[in-house]
């Protein structure tokens, strides 16, 4: 990486930074208030939130706030999140062939991963698994919610899902936290979802194929000028 | 877990008095709740937090056209393999050395999946406010008088029955007792049955029914649900497991992404600088 101030190109828009956060904060508070009925070590926790019945309460509240960021970012920058799915839909030879370097990397020895996309094969697995989590987590939610309107059978499943969706989402989330802020390797992708630009070196190294479009538009764009 | 004594309810031998529902409502120290009136004699519609056993009164035309009811003294069948209690979270439910089924209000939170759980519908959740006047809430249910059983005591219910309708006894006793009593009334009652699901292992009180288990609103063949399976035995371990694993890989990732970092200046960390 170039010494003093090296050149940006922009990752994120200012909406699709607003819903990402809005969604972790919201993560974070349906975890926290939902942590000691998942696991006895927790159950301190009841206490912060006023007993079992306001974590109850938060816990509502955060699910409006969870499901909100989908709505928010369909209006507000519709483009950049269908841009997400079909990227995360898309899986070619290079996504694939990342998986048989990332390990090395991970573990922080020397790695040849193949050119990546804007989103990299492990931001797919990332983005597949917190969407289908999400979605676990979101119906199985509505039904314990409103266990009233659907029948026994169906509530009673309701559990299990939400259960599950609930583990693995907090590992997913154990492992996006700590490749975005804590790994070495791929601190530099945080500004992107910060202040919504990364170094462009960064994504020539991370996301090859990304930047090559990005240098492809910059020509033709230079020769439009021209 | 099988229980040395039983609770028998011969429903052939119950008159219809519900001295059970009063010894329950006293001992228990229950508040009376009162109901608008149903169109029928049955005086409470279904079981509650604060109503833990009551008389069903099943009206019904006999095979010459008359009429006659088919009494049910209901309450918790104390299964052995009791869906509330695999329902629990918070693993606040559980049995007893007598086989019943008992809920630690301490550990309880009030989440109300036992509620869904019980295929009886049993269990359900009482509202209390505390000295501040917050409303929490607890689940509710029969105990099989566990506190008398402690003292040697029989439940509440069996003691205030007059007909022996309600016996608590000795398990062999009871259920070739209950095989006595089907072979006398299988005249009279041909649909008659002993009911003590299989499915779910048991229970601690055992029926002998006049008519089919549909007929006073009872499952016909009770099982343990496969969603608790799924979740008591595999979502609940599998998922603390998974959190560990996960946070032990970024353990391990820390340290030996510093170990190599140590071994080889600040080179090497990252192929791409």
């Amino acid at each position: 990486m170039s010494k003093g101030s090296p050149k940006m190109v922009k990752r994120f828009s200012k909406p699709i930074i607003f819903v990402h956060w809005l969604n972790a904060a919201a993560f974070f508070v349906l975890y926290l208030s939902a942590l000691p009925m998942y696991t006895e070590y927790f159950d301190w926790l009841y206490a912060v939130f006023g007993g079992p019945a306001g974590a109850r309460l938060v816990h509502r509240i955060a699910a409006v706030f969870f499901v909100l960021p989908v709505v928010i970012i369909l209006f507000a920058d519709p483009k950049s999140f269908f841009h997400w799915i079909k990227q995360t839909v898309t899986w070619r030879k290079h996504d694939f062939e990342f998986f048989k370097e990332f390990p090395k990397e991970f573990f922080g020895f020397h790695a040849k991963v193949p050119k990546q996309d804007f989103y990299n094969a492990g931001e797919k697995v990332n983005s597949i698994l917190t969407i289908l989590t999400a979605a676990m987590l979101i119906i199985s939610g509505f039904v314990m919610w409103f266990p009233q309107y659907f029948p026994r059978g169906v509530v009673m499943w309701a559990y299990p899902i939400h259960n599950i969706g609930l583990g693995l989402s907090a590992a997913v989330v154990i492992g996006h936290v700590y490749l975005s802020i804590g790994h070495p390797a791929s601190k530099a992708s945080f500004r992107g979802i910060t202040k919504g630009d990364v170094p462009e070196e960064y994504a020539k190294a991370h996301h090859g194929r990304w930047y090559d479009e990005l240098k492809e538009a910059e020509k033709k764009n230079n020769k439009r000028i021209g | 877990m099988a229980a040395e004594y039983l609770k028998f309810v011969d429903v052939t031998k119950c008159d219809g008095c519900r001295a059970c529902m009063v010894a329950c409502k006293n001992w228990n120290d229950l508040p009376p709740e009162y109901e608008e009136f149903q169109g029928s004699v049955q005086s409470h519609e279904k079981l509650t937090a604060h109503t833990w056993n009551i008389l069903t009164f099943n009206e019904q035309e006999t095979a010459n056209g008359g009429f006659e009811w088919l009494f049910r003294h209901q309450s918790c069948l104390h299964c052995n393999q009791a869906g509330c209690e695999k329902a629990c979270p918070e693993d606040a439910i559980s049995h007893t050395k007598f086989g019943s089924v008992v809920i630690d209000s301490d550990k309880c939170v009030g989440c109300g999946y036992c509620v869904q759980g019980c295929q009886f519908d049993v269990i359900s959740l009482a509202t209390y406010k505390d000295k501040q006047g917050k409303e929490y809430r607890k689940a509710q249910k029969c105990t099989l008088c566990t506190d008398r059983l402690e003292e040697g005591l029989q439940p509440a219910c069996v003691t205030a029955c007059h007909t022996d309708c309600l016996i608590y006894d000795e398990r062999e006793a009871v259920l070739s007792e209950a095989n006595n009593r089907l072979a006398k009334i299988k005249d009279r009652f041909p649909n008659a049955n002993i009911y003590n699901p299989e499915g779910i292992n048991g229970t601690t009180t055992v029926y002998l029914l006049a008519d089919k288990p549909s007929v006073y609103g009872l499952p016909e063949n009770p099982k343990v649900a496969l969603s608790q399976v799924v979740w008591k035995d595999y979502a609940q371990p599998l998922g603390k497991a998974m959190l560990g694993a996960t946070t032990m890989a970024v353990i391990g990732a820390v340290i030996s992404n510093s170990i190599v970092k140590a071994k080889n200046g600040d080179k090497g960390v990252d192929h791409h600088e």
